[in-house]
């Protein structure tokens, strides 16, 4: 297991005792996840699991009922969601929440003038604006360059996948939660999609989660499995794939269908 | 560049129209538009559906009123150029703080809010006399004369209102196209997702109802021109309803249709005396907005627009096959 700990450089992520209670129901449990800078991390686990529960909780869109989170060796747990984006903590979103009466382009453009804090400006945008080209070579990495001009409401399931790449990576992300980039596209589109996450720099932390084993095992070279709320094996792809717990309730359920 | 055409034909309207007309509707019809305008960004733009610009505009009306001449001997004489500054900064200030007050609420509960701002307003300015000489407020408002020209006229009247309807609809849409205007939009849209692009959500909120403020501001200081008076019913449920439906049956989609509801509004008033009985008003107002948002739920603009489009889309198939 890549585990770091006597190295000097601190984890890009290290979860201790995180949980999520909702009512009377743990979504998740006791997880300890930790996550050296640079690594490709896969969640696996089946529906319910607790894996999305688990991404909101690290960004911060909802709180930790227990537990401590800790970015590149700095507390966040109490910090909101918009200061541990500043310190290039990004995520894409499962049911992507895009605005949807604005253009790609604009969409990407503030994106990156959010980050800058370069948001509050008055007066209306040129077209030669800095940030309007930098959106521009986002919408190419994202593959998202040929519908610039559409609003985002009319783009096709894929299109807003893609599109919530090319968001999350605004601003040279540190670390990137990515949470099931590849649910919902076509067979032509998923090479795509592995390609442009192969392509990322080497020194960006991913942390994927991912129902197609393909992407996962291709792209990552850990894997966490959770269940039920709770982390039920850690390891490599290899280790992954020969454990019996996780055939039982993942690999086995999944072929059971 | 469209736009700026369509103000060629209302440039050419005084020598067209009379007094009357050009008063009574033509005038009117732009202050209550550019009041409505006020509504209709932050309906499109934010998504929020405020009761309080009658509020904003009041602040602004009575600032002047306050401020400069009037029959009720009330208030401290400054020059206009010191109160019409002073009218707006309130009108921005007022709506920047109904907007921190109305911040967290959407749909339902931000009309909730900004109606009971509204109505505290109303009777405020009922029962304070010191600032507002409660119900009957101030009469004998003039406006003033630059350039030895009065702006009482009605030709000088309408022109100013004009060009202050211009410049608040380029206003809108030149601030639609900043970054705070597209962050506006985007809290609109996915407030959530606004805040995970590293933006505070309250900023643009309180930004557009300051904006609004400054829109409902410049229409309340020509109406009180207009008027030479303002009261407790200035700013009370009536005005407040009345912005709505100007806004309604212009469209909420598309910020100059403001202005058509603003026409078809004033027409109705105007003439439903010899169409009814004058008491008949606030039904046939009630019909036709029912029809609207039976008919045209995005206002006479978009069903405009729409036929328009349905007009040229004959012509798009030939050139197609050719």
């Amino acid at each position: 297991m890549p585990v770091n700990h006597l190295h000097n450089t601190a984890n890009a992520l290290e979860v201790r005792g995180i949980g999520k209670r909702f009512g009377g129901f743990w979504a998740v449990q006791d997880i300890d996840l930790t996550v050296r800078p640079g690594e490709r991390r896969a969640i696996l686990g089946p529906n319910g699991a607790g894996k999305t529960s688990l991404f909101n909780v690290l960004t911060g869109d909802t709180s930790a009922t227990t537990g401590q989170i800790t970015l590149f060796g700095d507390s966040v747990t109490r910090e909101p969601i918009n200061k541990r984006i500043q310190r290039g903590l990004r995520r894409t979103y499962q049911h992507a929440h895009l605005f949807n009466g604005l253009t790609v382009r604009d969409t990407l453009f503030l994106a990156v003038a959010g980050l800058r804090g370069s948001w509050r400006q008055v007066l209306p945008l040129r077209a030669t604006d800095a940030r309007l080209a930098e959106s521009e070579r986002l919408a190419e990495i994202a593959g998202v360059a040929d519908v610039l001009d559409r609003e985002t409401s009319e783009l096709s399931h894929g299109q807003r996948r893609q599109l919530e790449i090319g968001i999350a990576l605004a601003e040279n992300p540190k670390i990137l939660l990515l949470d099931e980039p590849a649910a919902g596209l076509s067979p032509a589109e998923r090479p795509k999609l592995s390609a442009l996450l192969m392509s990322l720099p080497k020194d960006v932390t991913v942390v994927l989660i991912e129902h197609d084993m393909d992407i996962a095992l291709q792209t990552s070279e850990s894997v966490s499995v959770l269940y039920n709320g709770r982390m039920l094996a850690e390891g490599s792809p290899d280790d992954i794939m020969r454990n019996e717990d996780v055939h039982r309730v993942y690999i086995g359920g999944a072929h059971g269908h | 560049m469209k736009q700026a055409l369509t103000l060629v034909p209302l440039l050419i309207l005084p020598f067209v129209l009379n007094d009357f007309w050009l008063t009574q509707v033509a005038t009117r019809s732009l202050i209550l538009g550019i009041m409505a305008l006020s509504l209709s960004f932050l309906a499109t733009y934010l998504g929020v559906v405020s009761f309080a610009q009658a509020t904003m505009a009041g602040m602004a009306g009575y600032t002047i009123a306050f401020f400069g001449p009037n029959s009720v001997g009330i208030g401290v004489q400054l020059p206009f150029w010191v109160s019409i500054p002073l009218a707006l900064t309130l009108a921005v200030v007022s709506g920047g703080l109904i907007g921190l007050i109305a911040r967290r609420s959407r749909g339902i509960y931000a009309i909730m809010i900004t109606l009971a701002i509204g109505v505290a307003f109303f009777y405020f300015t009922r029962q304070n006399y010191a600032l507002f000489n409660g119900w009957t407020g101030f009469s004998g408002v003039r406006a003033p004369q630059i350039a030895g020209l009065s702006l009482r006229d009605p030709l000088p009247l309408y022109l100013l209102s004009l060009g202050v309807a211009a410049l608040a609809l380029a206003l809108v849409s030149g601030f639609v196209r900043s970054p705070l205007g597209l962050t506006i939009q985007a809290v609109r849209d996915a407030p959530g997702r606004v805040l995970a692009l590293g933006i505070s959500v309250t900023t643009p909120i309180v930004a557009a109802f300051a904006f609004s403020g400054l829109l409902a501001g410049a229409g309340g200081i020509l109406n009180v021109w207009y008027q030479e008076r303002i009261s407790s019913f200035s700013v009370g449920l009536g005005p407040i309803i009345d912005i709505l439906i100007i806004s309604v049956i212009g469209g909420l989609r598309h910020p100059g249709g403001a202005f058509v509801g603003a026409v078809v509004f004033v027409l109705l008033d105007t003439f439903a005396v010899d169409l009814i009985d004058r008491e008949r008003f606030n039904t046939l107002i009630g019909v036709v907005l029912l029809l609207i948002v039976i008919v045209a739920p995005g206002g006479l603009q978009q069903l405009a627009s729409d036929w328009m489009a349905r007009l040229r889309r004959p012509e798009a198939p030939k050139k197609s096959t050719v």
